[in-house]
């Protein structure tokens, strides 16, 4: 009688320390299957996987299904991992009011948090979150603008179709603090929502600005379709060679224009790493209780530009980039 | 007919409204943005944003004097976009199949809005409401599954990009803006000087009276419809061949630029009253107060603000103007 | 008597289970008037679609020059010459008067190798259908219809039925809408149609202006001709009576009498 309960009790604590040492069990919230950016997001985290199932965990990708409801649907996707009871949750923090208390139940119950893509330093320190994986908008800008500045611009525009969201005004106020510090000056140029998605009436607009101002010799658009509409507005107003383009985000088109030379650069923030690095830091805290002193840890910007145009395209090729 | 009712039969016409108001948005830039807008530069700004808006604004315009609503204009111009840029950037066609089939398609979702409004009870206005969204849905939906991204890129040479999508008589004009003159005397033709327009006018004063008189209102309800989404698919594809390449979104302010160009062109909301030269001269209106403002020293925050009271103004004029024609009865004894 | 033009004979009408019209039988001669009487819902509204081919009798004949006839539509209907007139006048307020007068059947002339509506022959000849008609104020075909009196559009449109070829004119309710100066205006259009030949149906619920001008009277009552008789053979309160359906105005009496009788004398 003695013998077996001392083998049951032996095959327990063994179990248990079986499962605790195979205790790494993640969850990543993400956007939907149809948007494209998030599939970039899904490369990092299937790359990052196997190093996590090797040490004996398992990565759970939760994707919402669609936009429509958003900030219920995040919720209730926290509420999914915690359910699950996960170790380890990476979340982006997009809509803070509705997110921030279900954030803070998951860490409550011991689960350990990493803030991806958005939210920033600030909120994950409050959340009580062990880092956060992304880009900062303004230090975005900011680094555009520099870039400006050292390639000896001395005046840039920021185009921004979508005046008054905070993120894209934060990206503009980078750009002009970062080309002021750089010796030179800097505008925004906001459009109305009536020019909103009619590239001629972004086109016109910017020809408009370079030929009453004939010192802009820097464009950067905040979004990777815009600058196709900069592009052509530069030619138009006479300024191609003079004025130089540079946008945030990558699109196709701009990428063959990097490899023509036409234009200057563009800012990536790089997903591939933003969960390639999230996943790995998780999965390593969890697992071996490292902490990284590095907070936050800054995915972006990455600036692509004529001397990292080839690798670039074949990441993107790749569904990296 | 004396002078004096000669110059009062001017002012009755639909387009009074419409032409005064360019006149005085001219003359408010021409003053505020100076020389550098009066110039060929300045003057093509707005020359070729009302011809992308101008091409769309007729047929909606069309459509609304007829007594219906065609808010999918603004999925359709994406849709234009995209197809051109799948076929012939992405699979790297021909760039006339991609033109080909662009159009084909415009005219397959017109023909559906068009058949969905005879033949259901629905109003036009939810019709063209759920083909808004649904397209868009295929838009995104097709691109991401095709390309995997959300932006195609597109480059066309030869004769296509001169005729579609280039800039032409010392490169400030686009192709479009003679596109849009083109069609838009073929429109005046049809219009004002053909039965058929009289037939459209019918339909949107009275429609039961219409049909009662032998006019094919059905059949007329779905050319427009064919009409006004062809129109929209074919700005769109000139503007991926002019900007190399398209967007998943985009397009949505066509929708709202559309009707206000059609309102202050003096076209009636509910239908039955209004004029192609109208509608014309409301598109460069509103051109000019979109693209006026870059050239002058205003706060271009305020470009909004000042965009809505000058198209109210717009709208205001034209209104009285319409009273005027309605309540005129001559004097009697005056011949 | 003029001769018999169009005639509804047994015509009954139902709508899926509901019986609109019962065993219909009228006559409708040249150069006179049918007053088509009847309180609302008596079933006015649904003999004129008949006529105008809107909707199809569920069984009866149509007669038409000795001929039955069928009009699958108001075209069909239209091309037999017979036209009708609703009560707003069915003209297009936003248009003008000559644009209005051809509506489907404009004029055209060739400007070069394009054909394009004759606008100075369409204002002339409107012009002068409606002051034919005694309507001499209106003088300028440009003018647009909603500019014009509820009575100056009655006539546009009437002048418009007579000028293509109308032999049976449907009036619905012309008057309804009037004041008395107005509605006299149409009552002499009315006669004046009359004498050029057509035959008119003439659709009311106000006696005064049935008896000004009609020939010949039929009353309905419940989708039924209750009663059928020509100009002098009933007097203006029995056709009153006809109309609200006899025993009801009788009865609304005797309660009337009821009440105002002093309380000392019951």
């Amino acid at each position: 009688m003695k013998l077996v309960k001392t083998l049951l009790k032996a095959t327990a604590v063994m179990a248990l320390m079986a499962t605790t040492a195979s205790a790494a069990t993640i969850a990543v919230i993400g956007g939907s299957n149809d948007d494209a950016f998030w599939n970039i997001i899904k490369k990092g985290i299937d790359d990052a996987t196997p190093a996590v199932v090797a040490n004996g965990g398992s990565v759970n990708y939760l994707r919402l299904v669609n936009y429509d409801n958003f900030a219920p649907d995040v919720v209730q996707l926290i509420q999914t991992a915690i359910s699950m009871k996960v170790d380890g949750l990476v979340i982006p923090d997009w809509v803070p009011e509705a997110e921030d208390p279900a954030i803070k139940q998951a860490v409550e119950a011991g689960i350990k948090v990493i803030l991806m893509n958005a939210g920033g330093a600030d909120k994950a320190r409050e959340l009580g979150a062990i880092n956060y994986v992304g880009s900062d908008e303004y230090v975005a800008g900011q680094a555009g603008g520099t870039y400006f500045g050292t390639h000896g611009q001395k005046n840039v525009l920021c185009v921004n179709t979508l005046p008054g969201t905070a993120n894209i005004e934060a990206r503009c106020k980078g750009v002009i603090d970062g080309i002021t510090a750089a010796g030179g000056k800097g505008a925004q140029l906001p459009l109305p929502s009536t020019s909103f998605g009619d590239p001629t009436a972004v086109a016109e607009a910017i020809k408009a600005e370079m030929i009453k101002d004939d010192t802009i010799d820097g464009i950067i658009t905040i979004s990777a379709g815009d600058a196709d509409s900069a592009a052509i507005a530069i030619e138009q107003a006479g300024k191609t060679g003079k004025a130089m383009l540079g946008t945030f985000d990558m699109n196709q088109a701009g990428l063959d224009r990097i490899k023509a030379s036409t234009q200057l650069f563009a800012i990536d923030q790089q997903p591939y790493l933003q969960s390639y690095l999230a996943v790995s830091l998780l999965a390593s805290a969890i697992d071996f209780g490292t902490s990284l002193p590095t907070f936050p840890v800054l995915t972006g910007p990455g600036i692509v530009d004529a001397s990292n145009i080839d690798a670039t395209l074949s990441g993107v090729a790749k569904g990296a980039r | 007919m004396n002078s004096h009712s000669a110059l009062g039969g001017l002012l009755r016409r639909p387009e009074s409204g419409a032409f005064l108001g360019l006149i005085a948005v001219l003359a408010f830039f021409g003053i505020f943005g100076g020389l550098t807008f009066l110039q060929p530069a300045g003057m093509a700004s707005w020359m070729n944003v009302a011809a992308n808006l101008g091409v769309i604004a007729i047929p909606v315009g069309l459509l609304m004097i007829a007594g219906e609503l065609d808010i999918s204009v603004g999925a359709m111009v994406p849709f234009g976009a995209m197809t051109v840029a799948v076929v012939s950037g992405h699979y790297g066609l021909s760039i006339w199949l991609g033109i080909g089939v662009t159009l084909i398609f415009g005219v397959l979702v017109g023909l559906i809005n068009g058949y969905m409004v005879v033949r259901t009870a629905v109003p036009s206005l939810i019709v063209t409401l759920g083909s808004l969204f649904a397209v868009q849905g295929v838009v995104l939906g097709l691109t991401v599954l095709i390309t995997k991204s959300t932006s195609v890129a597109l480059k066309v040479e030869g004769p296509a990009k001169a005729i579609f999508g280039d800039f032409v008589f010392g490169g400030q004009v686009q192709a479009m803006v003679l596109w849009w003159l083109v069609v838009t005397a073929a429109y005046i033709y049809f219009v004002h000087f053909s039965r058929f327009g009289n037939w459209i006018f019918a339909m949107g004063g009275d429609k039961v009276s219409a049909r009662n008189a032998g006019i094919p209102t059905e059949r007329m309800t779905i050319v427009l419809f064919v009409l006004s989404s062809t129109s929209a698919v074919f700005v769109g594809m000139c503007q991926a061949i002019l900007y190399n390449s398209a967007q998943v979104a985009g397009g949505q302010s066509f929708i709202f630029n559309s009707i206000i160009s059609v309102v202050v062109g003096g076209v009636l909301l509910t239908g039955g009253f209004g004029s192609i030269i109208g509608i014309f001269f409301g598109t460069i209106t509103f051109a000019i107060v979109n693209q006026g403002i870059y050239y002058t020293n205003f706060d271009r925050n305020w470009s909004a603000l000042i965009i809505g009271v000058l198209l109210l103004v717009a709208v205001l004029m034209n209104n009285t103007f319409r009273k005027m024609a309605l309540s005129y009865a001559p004097k009697k004894g005056v011949k | 008597m003029g001769d018999t033009i169009l005639s509804l004979n047994n015509i009954s009408k139902s709508f899926g289970p509901i019986d609109v019209l019962h065993d219909i039988n009228l006559e409708v001669r040249a150069g006179e008037v049918l007053c088509l009487l009847g309180d609302n819902g008596a079933g006015k509204s649904t003999v004129i679609r008949l006529l105008s081919g809107v909707h199809q009798p569920t069984s009866g004949r149509m007669v038409m020059d000795g001929k039955p006839v069928q009009f699958k539509n108001p075209r069909e209907a239209a091309d037999h010459g017979i036209a009708t007139v609703h009560q707003f006048g069915g003209t297009f307020p936003l248009m003008s008067i000559g644009r209005s007068f051809f509506i489907g059947r404009e004029p055209t002339r060739w400007f070069g190798p394009l054909k394009i509506y004759d606008r100075k022959k369409a204002n002339e000849i409107a012009v002068k259908a409606v002051q034919n008609f005694g309507i001499t104020r209106i003088d300028d075909g440009d003018r647009l219809v909603g500019g014009l009196s509820g009575g100056e559009r009655q006539a546009l449109a009437i002048a418009r039925a007579v000028h293509f070829g109308a032999r049976v004119l449907i009036l619905d309710e012309p008057t309804a809408a009037l004041g008395v100066k107005q509605a006299t205006h149409v009552l002499c259009i009315v006669n004046e149609a009359k004498k050029r030949g057509l035959a008119v149906i003439f659709i009311t619920h106000q006696v005064m202006h049935a008896m000004a001008v009609g020939d010949h009277f039929a009353v309905l009552i419940r989708g039924a001709v209750a009663a059928d008789f020509r100009k002098g053979e009933r007097t203006r309160e029995q056709i009153t009576d006809l109309m609200a359906g006899g025993e009801t105005m009788a009865t609304l009496e005797a309660e009337i009498d009821a009440h105002s009788t002093p309380a000392s004398a019951q």
